[in-house]
């Protein structure tokens, strides 16, 4: 991991469309500005890591899944309800 | 013509048109970029993600939209536009359900992290709505 130490107000580069800017400081919480383009997304580290645990335990699905609609009744809503 | 492996149904022929292109593959997933989606059986609210390149790989989908009352709108318009990226069709909108293993009454589904395929160019997509207060591991079966 590369560590770097900035002040308020100053910014750290990545590539050459990726800003990220120390906005401000309280206790011990940093608010940091973001700026990256549209087709990268950003998120908080551990809500990307919940969907990647997610997907992880849903790629697991059972192999035999012919009961799924006998047994299951999804609780969806009902067209034009 | 395209013939895949699969473990869950065996060996498949589909249509080359039918194969969609996640340019990321799926969160955790990086790897495995093709996939098709395959019918459960007729009239079923689920359906498949096959993937092409791993027969194993599979996901279990439905339609977040029929189960959460006003999915999209409910939205900020920052995430609605996350999800409609080529203002041109509708995209098509679907999530990952969990299924715990030997309790098929506890499944999930992903709410948070859908996936968004453009049925024009053939290609999808995981969004992650992370304000939107939907949960990753919403409850869908009423058993």
């Amino acid at each position: 991991m590369l560590v770097l130490t900035r002040k308020v107000e100053e910014s750290i580069t990545i590539g050459s469309r990726i800003t990220v800017t120390v906005l401000g400081l309280k206790g011990n919480q940093v608010r940091l500005g973001i700026k990256a383009p549209r087709e990268l997304p950003v998120n908080r580290t551990e809500v990307y890591e919940s969907i990647v645990e997610e997907n992880i335990n849903a790629s697991n699905a059972p192999v035999d899944l012919n009961k799924l609609n006998e047994k299951i009744n999804l609780n969806l809503k009902k067209n034009g309800a | 013509m395209k013939k895949i492996e699969t473990e869950r149904f065996g060996q498949l022929e589909i249509e080359e048109e039918r194969i969609i292109h996640f340019p990321e593959g799926i969160l955790g997933f990086p790897e495995q970029k093709n996939y098709v989606v395959l019918e459960h059986s007729p009239g079923s609210a689920f359906c498949w993600l096959q993937s092409v390149d791993n027969p194993g790989l599979a996901f279990v989908m439905a339609d977040p939209l029929q189960v959460k009352e006003g999915y999209v709108e409910g939205l900020s318009p920052e995430e609605k536009s996350f999800l409609n990226d080529n203002n041109n069709i509708d995209p098509i909108i679907m999530a990952i359900v969990t299924i715990p293993r030997g309790e098929v009454e506890k499944m999930t589904i992903n709410l948070m992290g859908p996936l968004v395929i453009d049925s024009e160019n053939r290609t999808g997509r995981q969004v992650i709505l992370a304000n939107s207060g939907y949960d990753h591991r919403y409850p869908i079966s009423q058993n």
